[in-house]
């Protein structure tokens, strides 16, 4: 009796288990039978083709998604299936920690070179450096961006699909005589138009996302004045005079006032004084100001209002925005960092052989040219790609003007502790734009990099 | 005399806690050109000719439409369907946790406490000890080790359902508050009735179902009320365990739009509002029942 | 059959507690007790480059931890607002309580009207008051912006403005507008409970003693100290628990309202938690900053019973 009333509660208890994980089982992914020989290739884009929402953040990728993976899964019935994972812009950290505790692993992720140095050293990614060379688009690339994608032991572990140079957007009614190209007629300008009581420019000049800003204005401006975050032995360089310069510079804007508060407070609300014209230029990267600033409403009060990526080129079409290099020190030559997108595939994935048949897919001049436009950001990596009609518009041809006249390297260099460099890097910064404008530049730059330094 | 100051402090102390809601609320109906006004105004009536005209007041639920994206839908009831994010995604899910983890906790509460109050073992003392101890951890430590057990599951059970996992993760943050709680509940009952139910021949855990729950069950309401609300309230575990948005609940809902700065504050004003409608109603209608528990659990714990 | 029923109940009975909380138990394990021991365990391991293995290194996360710039910064920082939230909101939920005990006609609607906040999330009201400051359109932004009142040119704004360190360029001394605002924010959201929990409290204070205190000539102040706060001095430490506990380890309206910002002014331990170890995915570390911050959770929390309890002694 004892054991029975105990065991009909033990019993009991189990029972429930089941229950519980019987209401989980019609939820697994796979449904074996019927598509058994067609075999997934799973990626990652921080895409969702089931989010229908048109005015969702990331609804230009999310439409691309939902309409090019039945295509795809057309053309290779019964060989392989695309399976998209919807993930959040955390996807960089996630993967390292799936691949770390070997867990969902997808076949192959979107991603940019700046995160190349993250995932070789958390070993995430694979060497596709033969995989790369024997491809038939092999010889078709930039490059700069298959530069980009090569680690410092030379072997590759990106496809280079696209790559966003940085540059300036700016309101040609602000700028009636074009953006200034040097740092001095810069300051003119600006006093000029704070006498009117115009912003010259909001830019990223918070710590936001963990740093994120460390590639934007910031390296922007550095660069334009020679300078740079590394040594090239993966070392943090920044107690330079070329960087002790652009601080300066940087500072002078600040202590005028010639950039909004609102350029530090984070969360893309820089953004806003551009896009409603209060403010007259913005640096940052090509795709980011093509994809996300709409809708827009010129200085003088135009409107331009698809909240689409449209929006940027009615501007441009119509003469009231431009594109240019950004301004750099007499004699000098713009800076810039330049994201390159594309694709890696992780260890441990289970289908390596279907995630070269995506990328090989992906990379015909036509998919290629959607993937760009849509869903990878700025201009095609490969020349026959980039010659398509689509990347022959007025904005198209500003950003290679502007690419072409800028001197553009990865913002990161040789360091390779992405995330913690770049929180150090923005996080110096603001103190001595916003937090400290009187510090001692040399001193505080010396401090950061000692910082980084310490565990190398 | 003292009447009059006393009523007239409480009067401005609920005005000014009362204050950021009601500004919200005023934030979220105003029209988009009042949203991003220098200098900002707290009621949008002003006209050309004179600073405040009440006739003139301009309120839109502008705010509203973004947030819930209302899509002309024949064929539902009322002739349109929210596809707003924020409504078709975040707060359902949210609703499956809360409910569920609610519903689990106080069962496993009531059963827990209703060991511990009584039945006297060895170890006692110590679970009680530690139940307390737990709760000096950070959340935030647990997270990195659930994050990988998580991971791992979904790796080694087939179809292993992350929505589950999540429901039993509240479960465990919630219950050593509950059943502390519900222990003190059951403490006041006392232990007489159930001597006299097991002279009629009830088993100790009838005598729990028949007598003691009923009793208690203000107590019971009462945890159920609170957990449900604290999960609906919970952000860091949804947006750090969860990978993927789509099962993430109302807050990160609420975070995505500040984080993405929709610069139309109005929008995030009235997702504000729209999300804690739901447990203010709660709270409202059964307030009693809150302030029993939260009084319970702090004093006993 | 009747015969055997006897000492069958009292073997159930037996055994009927481990059941009843055995699912509980294994729930808590497997929720928070597996984790605090995996976290501790993980404390002393560390990423090995290039292989992305985890490898034992003793206690060199905590030499590296003490040793970093961000933690010293963030503990101060925790220090700051814990000092902050902890005296505003007691004083201020002392106050409050003192108010809604003289039983008034109205005192019940003052009551749930003061509690709505208490409902609300983290992130909400997070959201709420950071609206309140967003620069140029936020409602409190023109007063923040006034000159007169802030010094500088243009005043302050709560999102971007950090004063330069007056101490150390290591010690974020004084803290940042930022900091103080969270502050407010915070206590603003705790009040609700912190005030119920000392009410409870005052109520359960006997008239009869205040009315023969006062009777001895005691004046309002001499009740206060003398009578009232003995009394309440066991809730008193609940109440500082609760605090303690939420002010260390609370991080939702950080995210909200701040975001760790402007600068670094905003990021406390916890939050510095969520950036080592979700941002930077330096578990190891992570794991190191999750011990101390346990510790200091104990440390403080055994503190106050203490001297609640050589209180009571006395």
């Amino acid at each position: 009796m004892l054991r029975y009333r105990q065991m009909t509660f033990f019993a009991f208890f189990v029972s429930m288990l089941l229950f519980l994980s019987s209401c989980t089982a019609p939820a697994s992914p796979g449904e074996p039978s019927a598509t058994q020989e067609a075999a997934p290739v799973v990626t990652w884009y921080y895409y969702d083709q089931d989010n229908t929402d048109p005015e969702a953040n990331e609804r230009i990728g999310n439409f691309y998604l939902a309409e090019t993976i039945p295509q795809f899964n057309e053309e290779f019935a019964g060989r392989y299936r695309w399976v998209n994972v919807p993930r959040d812009y955390n996807l960089v950290l996630d993967l390292v920690a799936a691949v770390q505790t070997n867990g969902d692993i997808p076949d192959v992720m979107r991603t940019g070179a700046v995160d190349l140095p993250t995932f070789l050293l958390n070993n995430t990614v694979q060497d596709l450096t033969d995989y790369v060379k024997g491809a038939a688009w092999y010889a078709d690339l930039d490059p700069k961006a298959v530069e980009a994608c090569t680690a410092p032991d030379g072997k590759i572990y990106c496809v280079p699909v696209s790559e966003s140079p940085y540059l300036v957007y700016f309101w040609t009614e602000m700028y009636p005589d074009g953006f200034p190209t040097t740092t001095d007629a810069f300051l003119a300008k600006a006093a000029e138009l704070k006498a009117a009581d115009k912003y010259a420019l909001t830019y990223w000049g918070s710590t936001a996302f963990d740093g994120e800003g460390a590639g934007r204005y910031f390296y922007q401006v550095i660069s334009s004045f020679g300078g740079s975050y590394d040594d090239g032995q993966g070392n943090m360089r920044l107690n330079t005079p070329e960087n002790i310069a652009a601080v300066e510079f940087m500072r002078e804007i600040v202590a005028n006032g010639y950039s909004p508060e609102a350029a530090f407070v984070g969360n893309f609300e820089e953004e806003a004084s551009f896009k409603d014209g209060l403010a007259g230029a913005f640096p940052t990267g090509f795709y980011v100001g093509y994809q996300y600033l709409n809708p827009l409403k010129s200085p003088s009060g135009q409107e331009f209002n698809t909240i689409s990526a449209q929006d940027m080129e009615d501007a441009v079409n119509a003469g009231v925005m431009g594109l240019v290099p950004i301004f750099a020190p007499e004699g000098g030559t713009p800076g810039c960092h330049m994201d390159v997108f594309g694709f890696v595939i992780p260890n441990g994935a289970k289908n390596v052989e279907g995630a070269k048949a995506y990328i090989d897919w992906i990379m015909q001049k036509d998919r290629a040219v959607q993937w760009v436009l849509r869903a990878g950001g700025g201009v095609p990596v490969a020349s026959s790609v980039r010659e398509d009609a689509a990347f022959q518009t007025e904005i198209f041809k500003q950003a290679a003007a502007a690419l072409g006249a800028s001197d553009c390297k990865p913002w990161y260099g040789s360091l390779n502790r992405i995330p913690e460099a770049k929180k150090i890097i923005t996080e110096t910064m603001f103190d001595l734009l916003k937090g400290n404008p009187n510090a001692d530049i040399a001193a505080a730059l010396a401090a950061a990099e000692a910082e980084y330094n310490s565990s190398n | 005399m003292g009447l009059w100051l006393f009523n007239g402090l409480l009067i401005g102390i609920c005005a000014i806690v009362f204050f950021p809601i009601f500004s919200t609320l005023l934030l979220s109906i105003k029209e988009p050109q009042d949203v991003r006004r220098k200098p900002p105004v707290l009621l949008p009536c002003d006209t050309e000719s004179a600073a405040f005209d009440p006739r003139n007041c301009r309120f839109s639920l502008d705010g509203y439409s973004r947030v819930l994206l209302l899509r002309p839908n024949p064929d539902s009831l009322f002739g349109a369907s929210v596809t707003g994010r924020l409504f078709t995604q975040y707060v359902p899910n949210t609703l499956f946790y809360a409910t569920f983890a609610a519903i689990v906790t106080t069962m496993l509460a009531g059963l827990a406490a209703y060991g511990l109050s009584r039945f006297r073992f060895r170890g006692r003392r110590l679970l009680l000890t530690l139940l307390l101890a737990l709760s000096g951890v950070p959340l935030l430590t647990m997270l990195l080790a659930l994050y990988q057990m998580n991971v791992r599951m979904r790796q080694m059970l087939p179809g292993y359902e992350e929505r589950l996992f999540m429901v039993i993760v509240y479960v465990g943050f919630e219950l050593p508050f509950a059943i502390w709680v519900v222990k003190g509940f059951f403490d006041t009952i006392p232990i007489e009735l159930e001597e006299a139910a097991k002279i009629d021949g009830a088993s100790p855990l009838g005598a729990l179902a028949r007598i003691v729950a009923p009793l208690a069950a203000p107590g019971l309401v009462s945890i159920f009320l609170l957990t449900y609300v604290n999960v609906w309230n919970e952000f860091i575990a949804n947006y750090l365990l969860l990978g993927r948005s789509e099962l993430r609940g109302a807050m990160y809902g609420i975070y995505e739009y500040i984080s993405q700065s929709l610069s139309a504050y109005n929008a995030l004003a009235a997702a504000c509002i729209l999300v804690i409608l739901p447990v203010i109603t709660i709270f409202l209608f059964t307030r009693q029942a809150f302030f029993r528990s939260m009084l319970e659990g702090a004093i006993k714990g | 059959m009747n015969q055997t029923q006897k000492p069958l109940r009292i073997s159930v009975g037996r055994w009927l507690p481990f059941w009843v909380l055995l699912p509980a138990m294994l729930i808590i394990a497997a929720i928070q007790l597996y984790p605090t021991i995996y976290t501790i365990l993980l404390s002393l391991q560390q990423i090995e480059p290039g292989t992305g293995r985890f490898v034992f290194v003793g206690v060199r996360n905590f030499e590296r931890l003490l040793g970093s710039v961000a933690f010293v910064r963030s503990l101060v920082h925790t220090v700051v607002f814990l000092l902050g939230y902890v005296v505003l909101t007691l004083s201020a939920s002392f106050a409050i309580a003192l108010l809604l005990r003289q039983r008034l006609r109205f005192t019940p609607l003052y009551i749930t009207l003061l509690f709505v906040p208490w409902v609300i999330s983290d992130v909400v009201a997070g959201a709420v008051w950071r609206l309140f400051v967003v620069p140029d359109y936020g409602l409190f932004s023109p007063f923040f912006a006034n000159p007169t009142l802030f010094g500088e040119p243009n005043g302050i704004s709560i999102l971007t403005t950090v004063p330069p360190n007056q101490f150390s360029p290591r010690i974020p001394l004084p803290p940042a507008p930022a900091l103080l605002f969270l502050v407010v924010a915070s206590a603003w959201k705790i009040l609700p409970f912190t005030t119920l929990l000392i009410l409870g409290a005052l109520q359960t204070v006997a008239q009869e003693v205040q009315e023969s205190a006062r009777i001895d000539g005691a004046s309002n102040l001499q009740l206060l100290r003398h009578i009232i706060l003995p009394l309440i001095r066991p809730m008193l430490a609940v109440t500082l628990f609760y605090l303690i506990l939420g002010g260390i380890n609370g991080v939702g309206m950080v995210f909200s309202l701040t975001g760790g910002g402007p600068g670094t002014s905003t990021e406390v331990l916890s939050y510095l938690l969520y950036s080592i170890g979700f941002s930077k995915l330096d578990f190891g570390l992570a794991g190191a900053l999750s011990v101390f911050i346990a510790m200091l959770n104990f440390g403080l929390i055994a503190l106050t019973l203490r001297l609640s309890a050589a209180y009571e002694e006395h």
